[in-house]
């Protein structure tokens, strides 16, 4: 199976960051994983990649409770700087959340692809390469 | 002495004069006779009396010689004339004499035509049955008393029916109408003093009627001889005098019970009138007003004024009914709520004439609301921070729980042994985590369920003082000037522990988030307001962006800051803790200039009656 291109996770729980990279490495996920432990540093490097006309992530998993800035937050900014760039992007939110006005919310963003409670297990990575096609 | 010239003088007599002899033939008449008989002749002697004027009273031609006895007799009759349909009266004299000549006996008539009198006379009765006056009138000399035919009727006895003065006041209903009839005729007795009074009689026929009672008395030297007067029967007026004078009278009990103020504003006039309420539910007193709209405009809240008139305006033109609310604001200070009606009257062509509203006081009514809407709104608050406090506490216990699970997943794979060493180093981590949400929880449990010590006087001062001293070392290498401006003898509501908390957790926080650049400062103030005592935290950190953070700032594991130390959970217990104290917190903060936190606290009984 051929890996995608660049992933991205965004999340402040760094035991969950250590779970992901070891299932992404088990699956063969990708070529490249991009960590950013809260949403003002993931939006200072993507738009930094920005301007280094490289692509941004194909894949961004997203956390939703973190500090300074919210998942949603971080959705909101990110729309804005994505529209200079053509390529598609699929948000993954993947939270321990189970507060309906979060689950609500993700119908309102036509970019998030789906939502996925935490533990991450190794069948969620395989169904999303499967997508993928 | 009769004599022929006689005869021939009555001829030019202005009177309606004849002569007759014993057979009530004429012999003799006045030419004005002839003008007012229905005869065309000229003369008219030789012809019988009475077939020329047959309205002559029948009692008048029989009478005998013997009879007259030097009188004149006196009849009257009525005469109707086909033409007119109009009544005459007619007054009828005759007298009988000798005539010496023949010494035969003659009779004189004497016609008078009384129509005029007659007639106003039957008008004033008319008037006086109409009016339903009668008169009476008492000889005291003989105690004879008169009573008129209408008089009769009021009193509903028979047209011959006599009284004498002691039966006519006992005609007066037993009680207080007789006493007070009693005393008005002994004191015209006395006195001569006239009376006007109303009363009531009971009828032959046992029925309650009123009557207005006049009467006079006639003085003949120091001594009452007569009285005299009219009796009117006033029944009908007065029952309904009586009936509006209840009605309003209820009218006004309920007014008054209701406490409803009544007002009255002629339009045209533009004259204001208030009743008494209207004063008491302003607060203030009618003789300290030149007019009532001084009074209004003294006493409605002046946000308020504008839109009253505004109403009063659109009532006038038609626009609207004037149906409202407003405030009025007592002398005292105290803010009454005033809810107002009023209709509006109009003239044909639809002018506003007049507008009768009423007031009444709605206060406790909007308290009550105010009360129950805040208690509403404290309980859907609780319920909403439940609610997200329970979505926060699943969210935490499941991110550690499936870290906990995902680490002990890779655990049971795991060959290599530096490689594991790292994953139960990193299940410690989880599970320490774990353990410190569940103790946050139990922290926020504690104040939610209120399982707590009793609120009690605690001196804020010492508090404050004490929680500086625990610190002293931290403060100290941040270089902190701290000033405590707090009165050393204030004392407020408080929960030891919970305040104790407080005031760490904003110490902590300023020391926390101090701004990298300067020393720390910290000062602390105090202002009182009614029963409540504030307290101003401020320093000169690094401020927070409220107006990115501001509605989540005391939220649960809402951080703003990269710091380590940053957990989220620290002014989320104090709000819960200072609410727990009956008291707030609210923050105002300038990103690099510092925060001020204010809080609100209970005064303590000994401390809010001071300023």
């Amino acid at each position: 199976m051929k890996a995608m291109g660049d992933v991205c996770i965004i999340d402040d729980d760094h035991i969950f960051i250590y779970g992901v990279k070891r299932l992404i490495r088990e699956t063969a996920f990708c070529d490249e994983l991009l960590v950013y432990h809260n949403g003002e540093d993931a939006l200072e490097e993507l738009k930094e990649r920005l301007n280094n006309k490289l692509e941004l992530p194909g894949i961004i998993f997203l956390d939703l409770n973190m500090p300074m800035m919210t998942g949603w937050e971080f959705l909101d900014e990110y729309l804005q700087i994505k529209t200079k760039d053509p390529s598609q992007t699929q948000v993954y939110i993947i939270s321990s959340s189970v507060d309906p006005k979060d689950l609500l919310k993700i119908k309102e963003y036509e970019v998030i692809r789906n939502y996925i409670l935490k533990p991450v297990r190794i069948d969620d990575l395989e169904k999303i390469l499967a997508e993928q096609g | 002495m009769k004599t022929v010239d006689f005869y021939l003088n009555l001829k030019d007599s202005p009177a309606c004069i004849a002569i007759l002899d014993l057979q009530l033939k004429i012999l003799s008449h006045s030419e004005k006779l002839v003008q007012e008989s229905f005869t065309d002749e000229k003369d008219l002697k030789g012809q019988v009396f009475y077939e020329i004027f047959p309205s002559f009273p029948k009692k008048l031609r029989s009478l005998k010689v013997d009879s007259f006895d030097g009188k004149t007799f006196i009849e009257e009759t009525e005469r109707y004339q086909c033409s007119g349909q109009r009544t005459y009266w007619y007054r009828w004299k005759i007298y009988y004499w000798t005539d010496e000549s023949d010494d035969q006996g003659r009779i004189t008539v004497v016609r008078e035509d009384v129509t005029d009198s007659k007639r106003s006379e039957e008008f004033l009765a008319n008037s006086l049955k109409v009016a339903r006056i009668g008169g009476w009138e008492v000889d005291l000399i003989n105690n004879q008393m008169i009573w008129t035919d209408v008089t009769r009727e009021i009193h509903e006895v028979d047209a011959d029916f006599i009284p004498n003065l002691e039966e006519g006041i006992n005609f007066y209903k037993a009680g207080e109408d007789r006493e007070k009839i009693t005393t008005l005729v002994s004191d015209g007795i006395r006195d001569g003093k006239a009376w006007d009074t109303e009363l009531r009689i009971i009828t032959a026929k046992d029925r309650e009627v009123w009557v207005r009672a006049k009467g006079e008395a006639e003085i003949v030297d120091g001594k009452c001889i007569r009285l005299y007067g009219t009796f009117q029967d006033i029944d009908e007026r007065k029952r309904m005098e009586l009936k509006y004078q209840e009605v309003s009278q209820r009218m006004s009990l309920a007014t008054d019970a209701a406490n409803v103020g009544v007002w009255d504003y002629n339009v045209v006039d533009n004259t204001l009138v208030w009743d008494d309420n209207m004063y008491r539910l302003y607060g203030i007193r009618r003789e300290d007003f030149s007019g009532v709209y001084e009074a209004w405009e003294s006493a409605v809240h002046p946000e308020d004024q504008e839109d009253g008139k505004n109403r009063i305006g659109m009532a006038i033109s038609g626009e609207k009914e004037f149906n409202t609310e407003f405030r009025v604001v007592w002398p005292n200070g105290e803010i009454h709520f005033i809810r107002a009606f009023a209709i509006t009257q109009r003239n044909e062509s639809g002018e506003a004439l007049r507008m009768i509203g009423t007031n009444w006081d709605i206060t406790e009514i909007r308290q009550a609301e105010a009360k129950l809407k805040n208690l509403l709104d404290i309980t859907s608050e609780q319920n909403k921070s439940l609610m997200n406090f329970a979505h926060i506490v699943s969210h935490n216990l499941r991110s550690h729980a499936s870290n906990l699970s995902m680490l002990t997943g890779f655990l049971s794979k795991e060959k290599q042994e530096e490689e594991k060493i790292k994953l139960v180093e990193m299940l410690d981590e989880a599970s320490e985590s774990l353990n410190e949400t569940v103790r946050h929880l139990n922290d926020v449990v504690h104040v939610k369920t209120g399982t707590s010590e009793k609120i009690k006087p605690v001196n804020l001062c010492k508090a404050l003082k004490a929680v500086q001293k625990n610190l002293r070392v931290l403060l100290q290498e941040k270089n902190t000037r701290c000033v405590i401006d707090v009165p050393t003898d204030i004392t407020v509501n408080a929960i030891p522990a919970y305040l104790d908390s407080i005031l760490l957790n904003l110490f902590t926080n300023s020391l926390k988030y101090s701004h990298p650049d300067k020393d720390l400062e910290i000062s602390i103030h105090t202002r009182k307001d009614g029963d409540f005592l504030w307290l101003s935290f401020a320093d000169n950190g690094s401020g927070i962006d409220l107006e990115r953070y501001g509605d989540k700032i005391f939220g649960m594991y809402k951080t703003f800051h990269r710091h380590k130390d940053a957990k989220g959970i620290g002014l989320f217990i104090t709000k819960n803790q200072i609410e727990a104290m009956n008291g707030s917190i609210e923050v105002e903060s300038e990103v690099g200039e510092g925060t001020t936190f204010h809080l609100r606290f209970e005064l303590t009984e000994s401390n809010s009656g001071l300023s």
